[in-house]
């Protein structure tokens, strides 16, 4: 029996109102038991909403995470929209899905490079973020900020997409494309990312459904759940898409779930595009006056899974009772099942395959040993040692 | 999914279930006594094989109003169980031990509204800090900001 | 020209810290590192501890919890160090000033050097936060 210990890993990730702090307790390398601690991050978000108007809901929300910045408003229109039962216009429809899937693209660049990163490929960390940054120029030329959009309002959007504009998206769209097939290559042919990431952090079918798991997180392991389509909001059933799915629930699954599902979402925002042609430039939003008395439930398909709101209005001007879930809630605790039993230099991408925003946990975890509670090894060093891994099994494999 | 069909089948099977309503398109809230809540998400969340989404907890004017929303995949629907509290002896049995993801949001909700989840695994402070006051709860009615 | 500014004027290491915020200005921080913007050719790197760093950045509200944190982490830095508030958040709370773990902007916690405004600000206007730091005199 080695000596236990204790690997701190966190303190916190912002994407909620709970970010955490996971305690990996280990027999020499190997992972025996994860405790998740929160509240770092608690902003007391659903109470602030309590204290706002509907309309001003909007942009609290977009501030629960910075990178979900629509999948939140997103959900929330369609919770408060369905108390009183607004029919938006079409224009409007096909411009929230623009937004909603640009989003997507960028996000998932995101994870790409950061995965890279926690496994020693730098290059692709760069790459991935250089390919990030004319799907920001493009959100600040639509939306006008390169985060947090301000794009929705009740009743329809709050900018039109001008063709001008349109044109400009399709060639950073096109663009954007030959990069993912450049990006799935690299990932998908290279020996030692399948060495790395094959069997690693598996999560069974029966897994995601006692956490209650959601987005790419559940689709790589072979359940076929898309809010987009079970629940169609927006223009999702107005257009043909497809639903990626993976089965073997290791990271890879998750990985290969991603890359596919930014063709997916190239392939939407083209045929918005087109749509947009159809209708009538302006007309892209309805006067809602007020919300009657009722309960919204809205929810809506995220880069990380679904997020749910729930609404209690009471006919006043703000909430009664805002709930909130986003999708990192649910999928967090499946590391309890993923990286138990894995070494720690896996933990590392085992937790990062959720995709957690995990730029902000790496630089504050610690390994302690369990028995003295002297200090071992810092954050960078638990990246170094996934980076040493890859760079062993590079040797190994002679690439 | 027919819904009345489905309320007339969950009514019959649970005779206990006070009251089922359709609250929004593709929304069901079911009102049921707290006694029946681990069976009933059990038929749910087992047998009918509903993802579980998440757990709402609200002060509402009659008491403590609690929601387990429950998502039918397949269809779209949504199944609320709406359980009502006493203010008196806000209580009610843990889920963790049939969802097994409940345990996480049953803190919050400890630590939000003082409610208390008998037999929970790990009743323990959640979200708050290690020097926030005892028996104050910013979800309550009642709750006033300290200076 | 300060003592601080004359300390620091080449090959700034920086620590990231965020405090309550909603990974807006973390990520915008994170791009500034990236290859359209590149501060590492200026010698600036992002830093894993804080006891290596010469900036300290902070993003978010302070909230309860991490209040004391906050503060550990400014005790344990190296003096002297450049406090650089990053957000409208970590400036004056934003719009969670009302919140009921708020514990008041950064200024009342720690001293700050600089404010970058911003709801996130963007990597171009951090740029120019430091630069204008810097050429003060």
């Amino acid at each position: 029996m080695g000596k236990k210990t204790l690997v701190p890993l966190g303190p916190y990730h912002p994407l909620l109102e709970e970010p955490e702090f996971f305690k990996l307790y280990c027999d020499g390398e190997i992972v025996k038991e994860v405790i998740w601690e929160t509240g770092y991050n608690h902003r007391g978000i659903e109470k602030l909403c309590q204290s706002k108007t509907f309309e001003q809901v909007f942009y609290v929300v977009e501030r629960i995470c910075g990178i979900c910045s629509t999948s939140h408003p997103f959900a929330y229109a369609n919770a408060v929209e369905s108390i009183p039962g607004v029919e938006i216009p079409e224009r409007a429809k096909y411009i929230r899905s623009i937004v909603g899937e640009l989003e997507r693209v960028h996000s998932h660049l995101l994870w790409v490079g950061l995965a890279g990163h926690f496994l020693g490929y730098n290059t692709v960390f760069m790459w991935a973020w250089k390919y990030r940054e004319p799907v920001l120029d493009m959100f600040e030329i639509i939306t006008g900020n390169r985060n947090s959009y301000a794009m929705f309002t009740i009743g329809g959007v709050r900018r039109d997409i001008s063709p001008e504009q349109a044109a400009q998206l399709l060639k950073v769209l096109d663009e954007v494309e030959r990069k993912t097939t450049l990006l799935v290559g690299a990932v998908m042919d290279d020996p030692v990312i399948h060495a790395r990431l094959k069997g690693v952090g598996i999560l069974t079918a029966e897994d995601i459904h006692d956490f209650g798991a959601v987005g790419p997180t559940a689709r790589a392991s072979g359940v076929d759940i898309d809010v987009r389509r079970d629940d169609p909001y927006a223009a999702y059933d107005m257009i043909d898409w497809k639903v990626i799915t993976a089965n073997d629930g290791d990271v890879f699954a998750k990985a290969e779930v991603r890359l596919l599902e930014m063709y997916e979402s190239i392939s939407i925002i083209k045929q918005c595009l087109e749509a947009l042609k159809k209708t009538e430039a302006g007309d892209i939003k309805v006067k809602v006056k007020e919300i009657p008395p009722g309960i919204g439930i809205g929810h809506a398909e995220a880069p990380r899974g679904e997020v749910f709101h729930f609404v209690k209005s009471d006919g006043g001007n703000s909430p009664v009772r805002h709930k909130i879930r986003a999708p990192s809630f649910t999928c967090i605790p499946t590391f309890r099942r993923s990286c138990v039993g894995g070494t720690i230099s896996d933990a590392a991408i085992a937790t990062a395959a959720v995709d957690p925003c995990y730029c902000c946990t790496e630089r504050m975890s610690h390994v302690y040993d369990y028995t003295t509670g002297k200090h071992i090894m810092s954050a960078a060093e638990l990246i170094k040692l996934s980076q040493e891994k890859t760079k062993n099994l590079k040797a190994k494999l002679k690439v | 999914m027919d819904i009345e069909q489905y309320i007339k089948d969950i009514k019959i099977k649970f005779p206990k279930i006070i009251d089922a309503e359709v609250v929004n398109t593709k929304r069901l809230m079911i009102y049921i006594p707290k006694s029946s809540l681990l069976q009933i998400a059990e038929y749910l969340f087992k047998y009918l094989a509903y993802r579980y989404i998440i757990v709402t907890a609200m002060d509402s004017k009659e008491g403590y109003e609690i929601i387990y929303h429950f998502s039918d995949d397949s269809s779209g629907w949504i199944v609320n169980l709406n359980v009502m509290l006493d203010r008196d002896k806000p209580e009610i049995e843990s889920l963790t031990p049939v969802v097994y993801g409940v345990e996480w949001i049953e803190r919050e909700i400890m630590d939000l509204l003082g409610i208390t989840f008998l037999n929970h695994p790990k009743p323990e402070r959640f979200l708050f800090a290690e020097d926030w006051p005892e028996g104050k709860y910013p979800l309550r009615r009642d709750y006033v900001e300290e200076e | 020209m300060g003592f601080k500014e004359k300390c620091f004027k080449k090959s700034l290491w920086v620590f990231h810290m965020s405090a309550g915020s909603c990974n807006n200005c973390d990520i915008e921080i994170l791009d500034c590192l990236t290859p359209k913007f590149d501060i590492e050719r200026f010698g600036m790197k992002l830093v894993g501890s804080i006891r290596h760093a010469d900036v300290l950045l902070v993003t978010g509200i302070v909230t309860r919890k991490l209040l004391p944190r906050i503060k550990e982490v400014y005790d344990q830095a190296p003096k002297p160090i450049v406090v650089i508030a990053i957000g409208a958040c970590a400036c004056t709370g934003g719009m969670f000033k009302d919140s009921y773990t708020f514990k008041g902007p950064l200024d009342t916690v720690i001293p700050v050097d600089a404010y970058v405004p911003g709801c996130p600000p963007k990597p171009e206007a951090m740029l120019a936060g430091v630069v204008k730091f810097l050429n003060k005199k």
